[in-house]
């Protein structure tokens, strides 16, 4: 396996030995609390209380410094107040320890003194190559039987699972410690990292992606540093190990849209680039806690749907209809019974109950109907898997039914089980059974369709290819860097430079001149020939269209000539301050499907490629999609069709299709030179007009922001 | 005038009596938190001891930013010699 796990993370969740450095003797507070939660949870190492005045905590015997411990320590807890945390690491680091955990608070996240401290928290971690989680976390908790660490402040160990989590909050680990208990949900390994000084997300998903107890796992964050490294990441351990990650990403990512500078600028608001960025490292991006673990426990607990194919048993028809309709509107589709299950189906059961999917057992039907048909519907070929619904009559026999349940899904263990017993009070024990036995329950069919989709999308994500974009070689980035160094004060390219840098990198542009007077423009539309488009040229204006700074279908030299004067004119009203280089003149597209390109250097996930409806009314629309460059093949394809208006590209409504290749492979050479040329912060191409299929594509507009001067080579 | 012994002399028996310590435990470079284990409430309860022992009164704030017995010592002889005592 070609993972890399290059912390010593093992440190941190297998210690032999821990430290609690800091720890007192009053009880209810972090100091002594953490000390304690290890030895209530069965640590099945070594552990010594670190404490400067107490010789001994909860009976075991203190040390008064760290260095005064005679053996060795893998692990340091450090619960001193934030103004001390520096001298116990230290103290630390002459001890040889090999990872810590800094559970005070009072760094980063109060302000330029804690920024600080951190920073020498930090600088003495890296000198004494301690590995670090925090600070300003909960804590770390490993329930593997032969570790059972508890080094947190979280109230009780968690049941053994084969879910990770990982937070950045450690308030809200508690809360999902609470909120999993109650639904009988364990984990494998539960940390907290608070403000990462040191080890982060990225460091801890290798290092779960290796661990074999870890099936799924889920992140909690609120602030991404790295974005491409978290994409990378994501990518890597869900091809190498196949294991889905779940996040809740809140709060927003640094700002960085600049305010209408270009269409992408404006359009690539954060949020939005976070999720589409997400989808493409192939991260189930969940909006809340509840969503995140309705799906990890079907992708935990349960096979993998190998098909859409849903049966549904339910012993009433409303829910069994709302079920449906969630399986639609969630991309599933109900399974088709063959003739001999029907058959067992009809023998089986009540003339009046329903033997088409879903399959209505009708209100009276106890556990012996629910077996029978639950039974024949998962040994159905065309079922992928079953979601069983329950509502409490009089004459149900809840817990049984559970059992049933429990008991068919066992017989049949190659296809997943979820239910939904509908209720709170009378269906209560029925869902302890269910949640004891790992079929994972949902309160509402709407959920449940929902958890069996997320796991049917990760199973069918797994068979794709993410075959890498092959380099183009016959691109110019000195060519392309020249240009851009020829950017003004304010970093804009106006149109004809932009167009040679997108030249410089195989874009298809058409020859364009630069004319600065009406005779040139007039000589200049005749070389390129008729009809022929005339744009002002300036770094100033980005609407042209809206100030009439665009003439089209110009048919003569004196159409060609008075173009010019007007374009000047009219520009010259709407932006006096302007700076008009003359005007553009090119030969006129044909007319084709409009679409945009762009790409925009986000500050957390680097160069993020957009592509979608174009024109002048793209902000309007907002039909978009985004990817992070580079790119591979399958993020080409998925970024061109997700957009909705995709069916004019492909051919709507008795439309030609047009040329979907030449928009693939200008997003490529768009990509190659996002990641080549860092100077560009912002690129928009709109309109590229695009040809029927097989005639290929053409910029018709671009503009370029250059973030720093580029040097010319 | 006092000199800087007898404060510091002052200074230890104040911090032995809040804290429970030895004497002999407290050094000019001791931490207050790191190596005499004063909590927060203790390190309020040292602040009015040095302000009965002296009696002085202290900007609360700067006098619990002070670390160290050694830096104790100069923060309340510099504020002795100011008030000229």
């Amino acid at each position: 396996m070609s993972l890399r796990v290059p912390k010593n993370i093992d440190a941190v969740f297998a210690p032999q030995s821990v430290a609690v450095v800091g720890a007192t003797r009053t009880r209810g507070t972090v100091p002594h609390d953490i000390f304690q939660n290890i030895l209530d949870g069965g640590f099945q190492g070594v552990t010594y209380p670190v404490s400067p005045r107490s010789p001994s905590i909860s009976g075991v015997k203190a040390y008064k410094y760290v260095v005064d411990i005679p053996d060795e320590v893998d692990l340091a807890i450090i619960v001193f107040p934030s103004s001390v945390c520096h001298l116990a690491l230290e103290q630390c680091g002459q001890k040889g320890v090999k990872a810590a955990i800094i559970i005070s608070a009072g760094f980063r996240e109060v302000g330029p003194a804690g920024v600080d401290r951190e920073r020498q928290a930090q600088e003495i971690a890296a000198k004494h190559g301690i590995n670090l989680i925090g600070p300003n976390c909960l804590g770390a908790i490993n329930t593997d039987p032969s570790v059972s660490l508890n080094a947190s402040f979280a109230r009780k160990m968690p049941a053994e699972g084969s879910i990770a989590f990982l937070s950045q909050s450690g308030a809200l680990c508690t809360a999902v410690l609470d909120y999993a208990r109650g639904k009988h949900i364990g984990f494998s390994k539960f940390i907290s990292f608070g403000n990462k000084a040191d080890i982060n997300e990225i460091d801890l998903l290798h290092y779960l992606a290796a661990d074999k107890a870890t099936k799924v796992i889920l992140i909690y964050l609120e602030e991404i540093t790295d974005g491409r490294g978290l994409l990378e990441a994501a990518q890597t351990v869900i091809r190498e190990t196949g294991k889905p990650i779940l996040a809740i990403k809140s709060g927003r990512t640094h700002a960085g849209a600049s305010a209408a500078a270009s269409h992408t600028g404006s359009l690539a608001g954060s949020d939005d680039v976070c999720d589409a960025i997400f989808r493409q490292a192939g991260i189930l991006r969940c909006r809340t806690i509840e969503e995140m673990f309705n799906k990890a426990t079907a992708l935990a607990y349960q096979p993998w749907p190998r098909s859409d194919r849903v049966a549904i048993v339910t012993n009433a028809g409303g829910p069994g209809v709302m079920a449906t309709d969630a399986c639609v509107e969630n991309g599933l589709s109900l399974a088709r019974f063959s003739e001999e299950t029907r058959s067992v189906l009809k023998d089986r059961l009540p003339r009046t109950a329903n033997l088409n999917n879903p399959v209505d057992v009708i209100g009276d039907a106890r556990s012996d109907r629910y077996a029978t048909a639950l039974g024949a519907v998962l040994k159905d070929a065309d079922t992928a898997g079953a979601m069983v619904i329950l509502t409490p009559q009089s004459m149900t026999d809840i817990d049984a039914i559970a059992d049933e349940i429990v008991r068919t899904a066992a017989a049949n263990p190659d296809k997943p089980v979820l239910a939904s017993f509908m209720g709170e009070a009378d269906v209560r024990t029925g869902i302890d059974i269910l949640q004891r036995n790992h079929i994972p329950h949902y309160i509402l069919p709407e959920s449940m369709a929902s958890a069996f989709a997320a796991a049917r999308e990760v199973e069918r994500l797994g068979a794709v290819t993410r075959e890498p974009v092959a380099r183009f070689e016959d691109v110019d980035p000195v060519r392309a860097r020249q240009v851009l160094s020829q950017a003004g004060d304010q970093g804009y390219l106006p149109e004809a430079q932009a167009f040679q840098v997108l030249e410089a990198y195989g874009l298809p542009v058409l020859g364009t001149d630069v004319a600065a007077t009406a005779d040139e423009a007039a000589a200049a539309a005749a070389r390129a020939g008729f009809p022929a488009v005339m744009k002002v040229n300036s770094p100033d204006v980005v609407h042209k269209l809206d100030v009439g700074g665009v003439m089209l279908d110009i048919a003569t030299g004196e159409e060609a000539h008075a173009a010019f004067e007007s374009i000047v004119a009219a520009v010259g009203k709407a932006h006096p301050e302007a700076r008009v280089d003359g005007v553009t003149v090119r030969r006129m597209i044909p007319a084709g499907q409009e679409v945009i390109l762009g790409c925009r250097r986000d500050p957390v996930f680097g160069p993020v490629i957009m592509f979608g409806l174009g024109g002048s009314f793209v902000e309007v629309f907002r039909d978009v999609s985004f990817r992070a460059a580079p790119v591979d093949e399958h993020a080409v394809h998925t970024m061109v069709r997700e957009v909705q208006s995709f069916p004019l590209l492909s051919g709507a409504r008795g439309r030609a299709p047009c040329d979907v290749a030449a928009v693939e492979t200008c997003i490529k050479r768009l990509a190659q030179l996002a990641v080549d040329l860092p100077e560009v912060a912002e690129l928009d191409m709109n309109p590229v007009i695009v040809q029927e299929d097989g005639e290929g594509a053409f910029v018709a507009d671009a503009r370029i922001l250059v973030s720093e001067p580029a040097a010319a080579s | 005038m006092m000199d800087r012994n007898e404060v510091q002399t002052r200074v230890k028996q104040a911090i032995a009596r809040v804290l429970g310590a030895e004497e002999s435990e407290i050094q000019d470079t001791s931490n207050f938190v790191f190596d005499l284990g004063a909590d927060s409430q203790q390190s309020v309860e040292l602040v009015a001891a040095f302000e009965e022992e002296f009696d002085i009164e202290m900007d609360e704030d700067e006098a619990l930013a002070v670390q160290s017995v050694g830096d104790a010592v100069n923060f309340i002889a510099g504020h002795l010699e100011s008030a000229g005592r």
